[in-house]
């Protein structure tokens, strides 16, 4: 067996790595992790003012440092009754633009468009590309100074506080920005064309489940009270929990997220593709040209979808300097509230954040901040998966690794968010074994024999469950699945499974090997036969934990006789249940 | 291409990559700073990076939080001539570093994480990078200054040490002719913390928060009695002294006697 692992993937913000383990011709395994180490934020505010919250969370990620400040502003807002004007309001719209300009192009330009022309950074790229990264370097730059104007500094400014701002720009800041904005506007279309129009594979596609903030009024936006699935489900901020359901992973520091017991992904691509109908203006011809069908399920469109988010914020920049100009100036609004509870939620560039707070006699009580590299996490992982079974079964183990790097840095993993790469691996011999000692320590799985009699090596399973039963062994059943077999099942267990079944991987005869069950879905030798038991009879959290022991066959003719190879890989593992 | 240029690494370690987010926010100097020296390893913004080479000067950002985290910095530590921790998150512990006392940080950590054993690389409470390997120079800020930073970076190539603000933020305060919010009885850190962020905060009428981390001759107990006799919470004003300094408060506290009269 082997590994790839990408240690450190570079140009992403923040320490992370995942890791791909391959055995003979399947991937049995691959993990995201995030080894930036845990900084507890959510424990550090806990007897802090408001105040100084919404000085601390800001520094869980300097990218996305306003689109924290926004969130825990909004929830606090909520907890303690205040109100802002609609002066505050614009211009906190106007830094969160600035915010998503400036790390929109960042990403696409500096961080993903090496990877389509072939340069390792942005600035090797530019003796080729010299236009492109001179003025995408402007556009960054032009975020900045707008997230500097309304919010003091270009990272971590401390202007925007509950309950307004403490100095409003002035009137001559705004009009230059106004200005500045509508000359971009021929390059950023000259963008969208660009990354709309690039070459993307089609490995990895698969459908999934999008969520993002809904704007209020039926418009395209970047906060909302309420959030918005792709299935067209909305679901109050106040409940975000229904959404993200949240729980920990041994192999990451950052905590993952799931819907109904499904991943789903959020981000430019999850909005675009909830949202996307309801754009304006240039943005709005530019989805109408380009959206398509690869948009809904291929997560290397996400930069298409920035882009196009690029487009959306050049667009509304001068629209919200309209609205602020002829307003007068609001003070801060103070409060007396000491007691209460909320929770606020904006889109972060790359996608929903989530601050939920309780103030308890004038102290934070009660912190949960849900980024959106957490909620991602799982989509990652899948995504990769689906990219290295794929290009394996096709013969082009050489590109796993680009590609998983490339899908990785699609979603713009903010990592230093969620609490740097790709490593291929080859398992190690027998790595079955390890497996199994350690899935019985974690759990006491129930093993279930998988097969069908009369066709020879495919009745593996079945031999194996009923030898176990001769050992007395209570946990255990059986799933005959040929026309006069027997299926046996406790429908209210939800201990993971042990699935023992033949599986023609390819391999030599007997050769066993184990893996996660959910990755049976996208393995060709597997999904015919496992899929509709994954999908119909067992749940999320059992199929999480659930693995498949396989058995090469030697042949699955007719015949009762099991080959001398199977025979020998049933009493191996007989000897390892034992143990 | 053998050339005389420096070799400089640009390092994260735990934190919010506000530092190295920095660097690259520096648009318009990035690629001169490319251009001047060799810069061999910075993960944000290139791939093609080297982890063996000799460097002439690492500058690392972000606390030890993990064991690995230690690992690596253990180890650009022997390859490098000169380590600059850049902002107070190398320098200090950053804000995680409150909860890093053992006690405390081990019940945090499984008040987050639940009973998960960690395979991938094992947790530790955040310390500055200070606390394990001889650090030559510390730029302070959360995150540091464009202006301090470019002027560090030139006068590395030059072979000159840094140049810091030995005063709090009060004298850049002064120099924007700012009123004195203590005296208008807001509590602001100004006096105890580190000057080179321009006063940036009570520029737009609000307190500073302390995020450069503390000024070397800071008077704590002074602030610490006067914000009581404006009536402020005594555990409020240790909260807001703690927020950005890292380990360096414990010490503080430590023999604190504030509360004596």
């Amino acid at each position: 067996m082997k590994k790839i692992t990408i240690e450190h993937i570079a140009r992403v913000e923040g320490n992370g790595g995942i890791t791909a383990t391959i055995d003979g011709n399947i991937v049995t395994d691959v993990k995201f992790t995030v080894n930036e180490g845990p900084r507890l934020v959510e424990r550090l505010v806990l007897g802090k003012t408001p105040e100084e919250d919404v000085n601390l969370v800001p520094r869980i990620c300097a990218i996305c440092t306003l689109s924290h400040k926004y969130a825990a502003i909004r929830a606090m807002e909520r907890a303690l009754n205040i109100n802002v004007g609609p002066k505050v309001r614009l211009l906190r719209e106007l830094m969160h633009l600035g915010e998503m300009v400036e790390s929109h192009a960042l990403h696409v330009f500096y961080l993903a468009l090496p990877d389509y022309v072939g340069f390792p950074n942005a600035i090797a790229m530019a003796s080729k590309f010299p236009f492109e990264v001179k003025i995408a370097l402007e556009m960054k730059q032009f975020g900045n100074h707008i997230m500097k104007t309304a919010s003091g500094r270009y990272i971590h400014g401390e202007n925007p506080v509950i309950g307004g701002f403490g100095r409003f720009p002035g009137r001559d800041e705004l009009i230059w920005i106004k200005n500045r904005a509508v000359q971009f506007m021929p390059f950023v279309l000259k963008t969208v064309k660009l990354f709309a129009e690039l070459p993307y594979p089609d490995v990895p596609e698969s459908e999934t489940l999008y969520a993002c903030c809904n704007p209020p009024d039926n418009k395209y936006g970047i906060v909302g009270d309420e959030i918005i699935l792709s299935t067209g489900e909305t679901i109050d901020v106040q409940d975000y929990e229904r959404l993200t359901n949240e729980f920990v992973v041994s192999h990451s520091f950052c905590k993952r997220s799931q819907y109904k017991d499904r991943p789903y992904s959020v981000g430019a691509l999850a909005r675009v593709n909830c949202l996307g109908k309801r754009l304006e203006g240039e943005a709005g011809k530019m989805y109408k040209k380009y959206f398509n069908a690869r948009w809904t399920k291929n997560p290397l469109f996400n930069n298409a979808a920035q882009a196009l988010e690029l487009a959306y914020s050049f667009e509304r920049i001068p629209e919200v300097i309209e609205e602020t100009l002829p307003r007068p100036d609001e003070p801060i609004i103070p409060y007396g509230q000491t007691d209460g509870k909320g929770a606020g939620a904006v889109e972060a560039p790359r996608g929903t954040l989530f601050h939920a707070y309780e103030v308890t006699g004038g102290l934070v009580s009660h912190a949960d901040i849900i980024t959106p590299t957490a909620q991602n996490a799982e989509d990652i992982e899948r995504y990769c998966y689906i990219t290295a079974q794929k290009l394996l079964e096709s013969g082009q183990e050489e590109k796993i690794k680009d590609r998983m790097d490339l899908v990785i840095r699609s979603f713009d993993p903010c990592i230093s968010c969620s609490v740097h790469a790709v490593r291929i691996r080859k398992a190690p011999e027998e790595d079955w074994k390890m497996k199994i000692a350690k899935m019985k320590i974690d759990f006491s799985p129930l093993i279930v024999g998988f097969g069908s009699a009369g066709h020879s090596d495919d009745g593996a399973g079945l031999e194996l469950a009923r030898r176990l039963r001769g050992r007395e062994f209570k946990d255990v059943w059986i799933e005959d699945e040929s026309p006069e077999g027997t299926a046996e099942w406790e429908m209210d267990e939800h201990r993971p499974l042990l699935i023992v079944d033949a599986v023609d991987f390819g391999e030599r005869p007997g050769k066993i090997t184990m893996m996660p069950l959910q990755h049976a879905a996208w393995n060709a030798a597997l999904s015919h036969r496992l899929l509709p038991l994954v999908t119909r009879r067992i749940s999320f959290d059992q199929l999480k934990n659930s693995y498949i022991l396989g058995i090469q066959p030697a042949t699955l003719e007719d015949g009762e006789q099991l080959s001398e190879p199977v025979l020998l890989a049933i009493e191996q593992i007989l000897d390892r249940l034992k143990n | 291409m053998p050339d005389n240029k420096l070799k400089i690494g640009i390092f994260e370690l735990t934190g919010c990559a506000g530092d190295a987010l920095l660097i690259v926010d520096c648009e318009e100097e990035l690629i001169n700073i490319f251009k001047a020296a060799n810069i061999e390893a910075f993960l944000m913004a290139k791939s093609d990076n080297d982890d063996e080479i000799e460097l002439d000067a690492a500058l690392v950002e972000g606390s030890v939080s993990t064991e690995k985290d230690l690992r690596e910095l253990i180890e650009i530590r022997k390859r490098s001539k000169v380590l600059v921790a850049i902002g107070i998150c190398a320098g200090l512990g950053g804000i995680q570093a409150n909860l890093s006392n053992d006690d405390v940080w081990a019940k945090n950590l499984k008040a987050v994480y639940g009973k998960m054993e960690f395979t991938h690389s094992k947790p530790l409470p955040s310390k500055p990078v200070g606390d394990f390997v001889k650090v030559d120079y510390c730029l302070p800020g959360c995150p540091i200054g464009k202006d301090q930073f470019l002027s560090t970076f030139a006068r590395l190539l030059a072979g000159n040490p840094p140049e810091l603000f030995r005063f709090p933020v009060c004298m850049e305060c002064k120099w924007h002719e700012n009123d004195c919010l203590l005296n208008k009885n807001v509590i602001c850190m100004g006096p105890l913390t580190a000057a080179g962020c321009g006063a940036v905060c009570v520029n737009h009428n609000l307190p500073c928060v302390g995020c450069w981390g503390p000024s070397e001759e800071a008077n704590r107990t002074a602030e610490y009695r006067l914000l009581l006799e404006k009536g402020y919470d005594p555990v409020v004003i240790k909260n807001k002294m703690a927020n950005f300094s890292g380990t360096r408060i414990f010490e503080f506290f430590a023999g604190f006697k504030g509360d004596k009269k």
